[in-house]
């Protein structure tokens, strides 16, 4: 495919708001109450400039990548064959620019990414929060170093979202989901098709998943998976040292093959117990066998964190 | 390199695109000449080379069929290597020729991961000897501990943490302290595995876990060093 030459256009508007001081000698409380009368305005048009709304024509399955260092990014899927995005940015120094391919014509491509212009601006300064509702078979890239992500209603392509500590919190995704957090926590809620979740310290949290594949590691952090295995899933959850609890309901059928090595394994659902693999570890710590007629295909690991499996 | 990045032109795009073929040996006139003007691409051109010259250097062992079906079910197991496409996507998703540092390390862990699953005469260790005698397991993730030659995964960490804290410097705060912490509670897990090594050098867990921690922390230096925080 030839490569078509980007358009690249500024977002924000830096305005800087400047405010006239005014010396007041006599009556305090009424000139302090008309300054601030005239200062709103002036506040709300200052706020107005850090926040620019914008809509791209987008084609079937377009690809939209956002790259940010910190704020808030909200992406939700929305039956337009739009692009729409808001943005508003802490700083007049931090501009968020696009970048949409092919410069006219519905959108393959819409890359956004925030660049910080004076290397003064640090901390929240540099935050740029995103919200933008995308169409239906989006394939998504999202970096936010030090931001959360939040992914709602998008029955996406493939979702890739990738934050150092930020949280990030998928909720009714449909798709292939790649999502990894250093040091955030990581929800997944309602998700169907296939999803990988990793961290090293954050924690991670499945609810209700329709998922036909799901892999999951973290090393410090705690697994907490709610709800039934589908059949034919195929679960691999494993952690190093925080804890692991799987709350599943009495229908679920699934083979179960779990194993801790300095942990405990505790389970009380009623598992058919099936031959064990060798193994150097007891019986207390490792746990094969199936639960109804063991549809699904559960793996749970643990070096020195607790397995506990529950009947919710 | 940042610098450098600041700087990318369309060229750079162009070289990247025609890199490939050029490292396979076909004629690129173009990619000859960008290198000579960009530093960037120029780093990446040459990083790929010293890869290629090094890989090329490794003696050829072919492994045994077991030892493959080995690695292969304890990867599987895993979930590491689940599914082909899985692997080459997520590879992919790395945007590789843009990272040249972290693509190189992540190359040579791969190189390592090879030669150091790949048997070899060695003289029976301790450790080997135990598992024979135990009648436990062939485990097939060798540990760190099995290597030899003073090459290892662990050298690859170290040489990217000497290169994190050259970088830690100009982290934000809170960032360099979720590194931190993460490189923490990575450090932890290696010194328990190696630990259960020492008293159970046939702790398939901890082999598992070892080498998980390991390439966990080699992805999480490399996400420190390629971390752009928008300048």
């Amino acid at each position: 495919m030839k490569a078509a030459r980007p358009a690249r256009e500024d977002l924000t508007v830096a305005e800087r708001h400047q405010q006239k001081t005014t010396k007041t000698t006599a009556f305090p409380y009424g000139v302090g109450i008309f300054l601030c009368s005239l200062a709103l305005p002036g506040l709300l048009v200052a706020a107005e400039g850090n926040r620019v709304e914008k809509t791209f024509e987008a084609a079937p399955t377009p690809r939209v990548t956002i790259s940010n260092a910190r704020g808030l990014i909200l992406v939700r899927g929305w039956d337009k064959q739009q692009v729409h995005i808001v943005c508003s940015v802490m700083s007049p120094r931090v501009e968020v620019d696009s970048e949409v391919i092919p410069p006219s014509g519905p959108a393959d491509k819409v890359h956004f990414s925030t660049h910080i212009l004076d290397p003064l601006v640090s901390g929240k300064d540099q935050t740029a929060d995103y919200s933008l509702d995308v169409p239906m078979g989006t394939d998504l890239e999202i970096r936010d170093t030090q931001g959360s992500v939040k992914i709602e209603k998008l029955q996406g392509d493939d979702a890739t979202v990738e934050t150092v500590g930020g949280v990030i919190v998928v909720s009714d995704f449909t798709g292939h989901l790649f999502v990894r957090s250093i040091g955030g926590n990581i929800d997944v809620i309602r998700a169907a098709g296939r999803v990988e979740a990793y961290s090293i310290t954050g924690d991670l949290h499945f609810v209700s998943p329709a998922t036909s594949k799901l892999r999951a590691t973290t090393t410090s952090g705690r697994i907490l998976f709610e709800g039934d295995f589908p059949d034919g899933g195929d679960y691999s959850l494993s952690e190093y040292s925080g804890d692991m609890d799987i709350i599943c309901p009495p229908s679920a059928s699934f083979e179960l093959n779990a194993k801790t090595d300095r942990g405990k394994l505790e389970n009380q659902m009623p598992i058919t117990i099936r031959h064990q693999p060798a193994t150097p570890l007891s019986s207390a710590n490792s746990l094969f066998g199936t639960h109804l007629t063991g549809k699904a295909t559960v793996s749970l690991k643990s070096f020195s964190g607790t397995i506990r499996i529950r009947q919710r | 390199m940042d610098d450098t990045r600041r700087h990318r032109t369309a060229e750079c795009d162009r070289c990247e695109l025609e890199l490939e073929a050029y490292m396979e040996g076909e004629a690129r006139p173009f990619v000859l000449a960008h290198v000579r003007e960009c530093v960037f691409c120029k780093v990446v051109s040459e990083d790929l080379q010293a890869l290629r010259t090094a890989a090329g250097e490794l003696p050829l062992e072919e492994p045994s069929p077991a030892v493959w079906a080995n690695v292969r079910a304890q990867l599987s197991a895993e979930g590491t290597f689940a599914e082909k496409e899985g692997v080459w996507s997520w590879i992919w998703q790395l945007d590789l020729l843009r990272r040249p540092v972290p693509v190189a390390a992540f190359a040579c862990m791969l190189v390592l991961g090879c030669w150091m699953t790949a048997p070899r005469n060695y003289p029976q260790s301790e450790a080997s000897a135990s598992l024979a005698a135990s009648g436990g397991q062939p485990v097939a993730v060798r540990s760190m501990a099995f290597v030899s030659g003073g090459t290892s995964l662990e050298q690859v960490v170290r040489e990217l943490e000497e290169a994190f804290k050259a970088r830690e410097g100009s982290l934000a705060p809170d960032v360099k302290a979720t590194y931190e912490n993460s490189l923490s509670s990575l450090d932890v897990s290696i010194r328990e595995c190696n630990d259960s090594l020492q008293r159970e050098p046939g702790n398939s867990l901890a082999h598992e876990y070892l080498f998980a921690a390991y390439s966990q922390k080699a992805e999480v230096l490399s996400s420190a060093l390629d971390i752009d925080e928008g300048r």
